[in-house]
C-alpha cells in the first residue's frame, strides 16, 4: 500500500517556498546532502534501523509529496532510547532529502504521526499522513525483530568459579571439551544429535563466550519415545571419541581413526557409568527421570539403593565413599557396608552432585546444586571428613534451572548445564573451585 | 507484645518457606491426578464451527491433551513440528508437502501412516485435496495459502480419528479413560506418547462449573487448574495461587448482520465514533484488555496504531448530518451474549454513547437484531490466520493476501471500511493455577498445549508439602497483615 505510483497526488507547494530561485533550492538540497552525508552519516550507517527509517521516508513522501509537515513521532516497541533517536534522526534526514520539511504544527500544510511498535515477530513502523480534509494516508514498513539472545550470566563470585563455554537455543544435556589435531573440541550432546564444534579464539569481548564453530552434527536416531525430562551422558573415550548414554539408549562414535566421524545408535537398557573411571554403573529408567538404584557392580556389599537422581564418589585411604541424592530429597552415604540415609530440616540438596579434585581444603569437593521455585538454581562446595557435610563456599547463582552438572574427564572441574528462566536458552558452564577464600 | 509476636512468627514461617522452597522437589515427580474445571457443558467431544469463545477455549484445550497436529506454531509466531517434521511449498503456496513422523500410534494401536493421516485431514477439510505417499502428506488448495502451516496448527486440524461411541482417538499425551457428557472427562497418560509420557498419571476435567465455583473450588484445594475472567487478572491471587494471562487472543466487536436496519454505512460509522473505549475498559473490564479499532491485536501486527479507538463526537455528528437513516430515529436493537456477565453493562454503555450522538440504541435480547456485541476467538499467533478466522466467525467476505505486512494492512482495512464490524477491546483468556501444580508455563497464546511447555509437562508436588507451604503464605499473609 501507499507504493509510489506514477498518479501520485501532490499537495500544492507552500507560498513561502515560492519566493525561493532554483539556485535556492540547489542550495537547500545541497545542504540537506551535507547534512546527511556528513554529520548524520556516522550514527545512520551504523544503525541496523537506517534502512528501515529511509524505506518508510520514501514511503511517507510518496504519500505526501514534498512540502513543510508536522512530525509527531512515538515509541510503543521494546527499541531503547538510542535506537529510537538513532531512527529519528534517520527518518527526517531522508525526509529532508526527499523535500519534506519538518516544521510547526501551525506553519504545516499537514502532519505525519509516526509510530515505532511492534508485533511479535517484527519492529513495524507506522506513519499516518494526514493532508487538510483529504483522506488519512498510511505508510508502514517491518524489520524482523531478532529473536530473544541470551544474556551473559552473571559473574559468579569468590570460591565457585563458573564460565561460560556454549549457549543454544535447542536443549543440551551434557557437554565435553576435548583437546585434538587442530585444537579444542566442544561436543554437545542435544535431544536429537551430538554436534561438534572447533575452537574459534575469543569472543568479540572480555565477557563473552568462546566462540564455537560448528564441524559437524551426527544425528542420534532412536525409535523409542524420550521421556519428557530427558536427561542424558556424555563420557570421553580412549579408543573412540564418545559414548553416548540417553534412556533406553547408547551410542558410540566410530573409532578414532575412521574418517568421518559416524555414530551408532541401538537401543538397549544396559546400566551407566556413574564416572569416568566407570568403576560402578547404575540402571536407568528408560521412561522416567532417575536411576532405578539398581547398580551394577555394587559397591562393596551393596548392589541396591534407593532410587536416584545423580551420584558422586569420594576417595578415602581403603575406600570410595558414595553419595546418592535419592528421588524422595534424602541423601545416602554408602561406602560399601552400610547405607547412611540423611534426612531433615539441614538438608538442603538438590538433584545434581558431584565430586572434583582441587588444591583447596581436603582435596576433593562435593558440588551440590541448589533448587528453589523461582527458578535460581544455585551450586554449592560442600567437604565430607568425616560423616557430615560441611558447606566451603558461597553458593554461585545461575538465572535458571541447572538440567545437567556433573564432573568432566579430567575431575577437577564440572560441567553445568543451565536453561535460562528469560530466555529459555541453555548455557554450558565449567565449574571449579578455586582456593583462598 | 502482639506485634513482636506476628513478627517473629512471620519470620519463621518465612524461613518455613525457605526451607520448602529449597529441599523439595528437585526433579519432575511422576504420579497424580490433575484435576480440571471447565465452565462449558460439550454433550460431545468435538469443535463446532459456531462454537463461543467459552466452548472454543474449554474443547481446543481439552482436545489437543488427547491429539496432536501436523505443525505447532510457537511462542514468537513460527511453525514448529507436531506429527510433521518437515515440510516445503511450491513458490505459489498452492501445493505442499509433509513429512510425517515415525513409528508414531493412535491410541488404539494404529499407526500414524500417511493414509491414516491423510484420510482424517481429507475429512476435515474438504476443499483440499490432501494424497498420502510413502511417509509423506501431499495438499493442494484452490488458492495459494501462504499460512497453510498456521492453519493447520488451529485445534479444528486436530488429528483425531472415532471409535464406534464417537470418542476421539488421538496420538497425544493423554487417552480418554471415562467420559461422562457435560459431566467429567477421565483422561490417563499415555505410556506410548512421542513426546515421551506425561508426569502425571491421569487428568480428570469437570465441565459445567461456573467461573465462581471454580474459583471456590481452587481455593478449597478442590481443583489444580481452573479458568479465570479476564478482570480478574487486577487481583492479587490467593495464597499459593497462581494466575496467568495471556495475551489479548479475543476480540469484543459490534456486529452489523446482513439484515440489520442500520444499514447506512455513515450511521455505523458515527456508532464506531461515538463508543468512548476507555472508560469502559477502565471500569466494567476493570482494566484489562486494550481498546480497538483493529480486528487484530498489536501483538500480532504491529500496526494497530493506524486505527484510531478514540472517541470523536463531532465527527459523528457531522456524518449523521448527511444520513436520511439517522433522521429517522428508529431504535436500532443492540443484542449481547447473556451468559457472558460483563456483556449487558457494555451493551448500555455503548447505547449510552450512541444516544448521545444521535443514534438511538435500546440494548434488547429480543425483535430484529440490528447490532449484535459479540466475541471473536482470534486462535493463531499467526496474524493472517487469525484473520481469516474473525472473517469467518463474522460473516465477512474472507480476505486474500500474501505474508506481507502491507497486503495484510490492506486486508484488514477492507474487512472495516464498512463499519460492518467495529471492533472495541482485545481481551486476554486467565487460566489460574493451584499450589501442587508445578512447571506450569503460563502460554501467552492461551492454550495449554502448544509448542512448547504445555498441560502433559506439569506435574504435581507431594500434596502434603504443597498444604504446608500453602499454609505457611498464608500465615505469612496474615502476619503481614498484622504487622501494617
Amino acid at each position: 500500500m501507499n507504493k509510489p505510483s506514477p498518479d501520485a497526488r501532490y499537495n500544492q507547494r507552500i507560498p513561502h517556498m515560492r519566493a525561493r530561485t532554483s539556485s535556492g533550492r540547489w542550495l537547500g538540497r545541497f545542504s540537506s546532502f551535507l547534512l546527511v552525508t556528513i554529520v548524520l552519516a556516522p550514527s545512520l550507517f551504523a544503525s541496523p534501523f537506517a534502512d528501515a527509517a529511509h524505506q518508510l521516508a520514501r514511503k511517507i513522501v510518496a504519500a505526501s509529496g514534498p512540502g513543510a509537515f508536522a512530525l509527531d513521532f512515538a515509541n510503543r516497541s521494546s527499541l531503547d532510547e538510542k535506537s529510537v533517536r538513532e531512527v529519528r534522526s534517520a527518518l527526517e534526514a531522508q525526509l529532508h532529502v526527499e523535500g519534506v520539511h519538518v516544521t510547526k504544527a501551525e506553519q504545516a500544510t499537514g502532519t505525519i504521526e509516526v509510530v515505532l511498535s511492534e508485533s511479535l515477530r517484527d519492529y513495524v513502523w507506522t506513519a499516518v499522513i494526514a493532508i487538510g480534509s483529504d483522506e488519512k494516508k498510511v505508510a508502514l514498513v517491518s524489520i524482523p525483530r531478532p529473536s530473544a539472545s541470551a544474556a551473559f550470566a552473571p559473574v559468579m563470585p569468590m570460591v565457585l568459579k563458573t564460565t561460560l563455554l556454549f549457549e543454544q537455543e535447542g536443549p543440551m544435556l551434557d557437554v565435553a571439551v576435548v583437546e585434538m589435531p587442530g585444537g579444542s573440541r566442544l561436543i554437545i550432546l542435544g535431544s536429537d544429535a551430538v554436534s561438534i564444534y572447533r575452537h574459534e579464539g575469543a569472543g568479540p569481548s572480555g565477557n563473552s563466550a568462546v566462540r564455537w564453530e560448528q564441524e559437524t552434527s551426527l544425528p542420534i536416531i532412536h525409535a523409542r519415545a524420550f521421556p519428557r525430562d530427558l536427561r542424558g551422558r556424555l563420557l570421553l573415550r580412549r579408543d573412540h571419541l564418545f559414548d553416548v548414554y540417553l534412556p533406553g539408549v547408547f551410542c558410540r562414535s566410530t573409532p578414532n581413526a575412521v574418517v568421518p566421524l559416524t555414530l551408532a545408535c541401538s537401543e538397549t537398557d544396559d546400566p551407566w557409568p556413574l564416572t569416568a573411571d566407570d568403576s560402578v554403573r547404575a540402571f536407568y529408567a528408560s521412561t522416567r527421570n532417575f536411576f532405578t538404584g539398581a547398580l551394577s557392580p555394587g559397591i562393596g556389599k551393596i548392589s541396591n539403593v534407593p532410587s536416584f537422581y545423580s551420584a558422586a564418589a569420594f576417595q578415602r585411604a581403603s575406600y570410595a565413599l558414595w553419595v546418592f541424592a535419592a528421588v524422595d530429597g534424602s541423601l545416602h552415604l554408602v561406602d560399601g557396608v552400610t547405607d547412611q540415609a540423611i534426612r531433615g530440616a539441614n538438608l538442603k540438596w538438590g538433584g545434581d552432585l558431584a565430586a572434583i579434585h582441587s588444591n583447596c581444603g581436603i582435596g576433593t569437593q562435593l558440588l551440590v546444586s541448589e533448587s528453589d521455585d523461582i527458578a535460581h538454581d544455585r551450586l554449592r562446595a560442600f567437604e565430607i571428613p568425616d560423616r557430615d557435610p560441611t558447606a566451603v563456599s558461597a553458593a554461585a547463582e545461575f538465572d535458571g534451572q541447572i538440567v545437567s552438572f556433573r564432573p568432566d574427564g579430567s575431575g577437577t572441574s564440572a560441567a553445568a548445564i543451565v536453561r535460562r528462566k528469560d530466555t529459555g536458552w541453555y548455557e554450558a558452564y565449567r565449574v571449579s573451585v578455586t582456593c583462598g577464600n | 507484645m502482639r506485634r513482636i509476636a506476628y513478627l517473629l512468627l512471620a519470620v519463621i514461617s518465612l524461613l518455613g518457606v525457605t526451607y520448602d522452597a529449597a529441599s523439595a522437589e528437585p526433579r519432575p515427580r511422576y504420579g497424580g491426578t490433575l484435576r480440571v474445571m471447565l465452565q462449558t457443558s460439550p454433550s460431545m467431544l468435538d469443535l463446532p464451527s459456531n462454537a463461543t469463545p467459552a466452548e472454543y477455549w474449554d474443547l481446543a484445550r481439552t482436545l489437543s491433551l488427547i491429539g496432536d497436529t501436523l505443525v505447532r506454531i510457537d511462542a514468537q509466531g513460527r511453525p514448529r513440528p507436531g506429527l510433521a517434521v518437515a515440510w516445503q511449498s511450491d513458490a505459489n503456496a498452492s501445493h505442499w508437502q509433509f513429512i510425517l513422523r515415525q513409528g508414531v500410534k493412535f491410541h488404539d494401536g494404529g499407526a500414524a501412516s500417511a493414509p491414516a493421516v491423510a484420510q482424517i485431514l481429507s475429512a476435515l477439510q474438504s476443499g483440499w485435496i490432501v494424497r498420502a505417499s510413502g511417509d509423506t502428506i501431499a495438499i493442494e488448495t484452490a488458492a495459494p495459502m501462504p499460512s497453510l502451516p498456521a492453519e493447520l496448527a488451529l485445534p479444528r486440524n486436530l488429528l483425531l480419528k472415532r471409535n464406534a461411541q464417537g470418542l476421539p482417538i488421538g496420538t497425544g499425551p493423554f487417552l480418554i479413560s471415562g467420559w461422562q457428557p457435560q459431566q467429567l472427562l477421565k483422561l490417563a497418560a499415555n505410556e506410548e506418547s512421542w513426546e515421551g509420557r506425561p508426569f502425571v498419571d491421569a487428568v480428570e476435567i469437570e465441565f459445567g462449573k461456573a467461573l465462581r465455583d471454580q474459583a471456590i473450588a481452587l481455593e478449597l484445594g478442590k481443583t489444580d487448574v481452573i479458568e479465570e475472567a479476564p478482570q480478574a487478572a487486577s487481583f492479587s491471587p490467593t495464597h499459593g495461587t497462581s494466575l496467568s494471562v495471556s495475551l489479548p487472543t479475543e476480540l469484543l466487536a459490534l456486529d452489523f448482520p446482513a439484515n440489520s436496519r442500520a444499514n447506512d454505512p455513515r450511521v455505523r460509522e458515527a456508532v464506531a465514533l461515538a463508543v468512548d473505549r476507555r472508560p469502559i475498559q477502565s471500569v466494567l473490564l476493570k482494566g484489562a484488555g486494550e481498546p480497538a479499532a483493529s480486528i487484530l491485536p498489536n501483538w500480532m501486527t504491529g500496526y494497530s496504531a493506524v486505527f484510531s479507538e478514540r472517541a470523536n463526537p463531532q465527527e459523528a455528528h457531522s456524518l449523521l448530518a448527511n444520513s436520511r437513516q439517522a433522521a429517522t430515529n428508529i431504535p436500532f436493537n443492540l443484542s449481547y451474549d447473556p451468559r457472558d456477565p460483563q456483556a449487558q453493562l457494555i451493551a448500555e454503555r455503548i447505547a449510552l454513547n450512541a444516544r448521545e450522538v444521535g443514534v438511538a440504541v435500546q440494548v434488547s435480547l429480543s425483535g430484529v437484531e440490528d447490532i449484535r456485541l459479540l466475541r471473536v476467538v482470534l486462535p493463531s499467533p499467526d496474524p493472517a490466520t487469525s484473520l481469516s478466522e474473525a472473517a469467518r466467525q463474522l460473516g465477512l467476505r474472507q480476505p486474500t493476501f500474501s505474508d506481507n505486512v502491507e497486503d495484510l494492512y490492506q486486508a484488514e482495512r477492507g474487512a472495516l471500511v464498512t463499519h460492518a464490524v467495529i471492533p472495541l477491546f482485545h481481551l486476554p483468556v486467565a487460566t489460574a493455577i493451584g499450589t501442587r501444580v508445578r512447571e506450569w508455563v503460563p502460554d501467552r497464546r492461551a492454550q495449554w498445549s502448544a509448542w512448547g511447555p504445555s498441560l502433559a509437562d506439569v506435574w504435581l508436588a507431594d500434596q502434603r508439602m504443597a498444604d504446608q507451604r500453602s499454609a505457611v503464605l498464608h500465615f505469612d499473609l496474615h502476619a503481614q497483615a498484622a504487622l501494617q
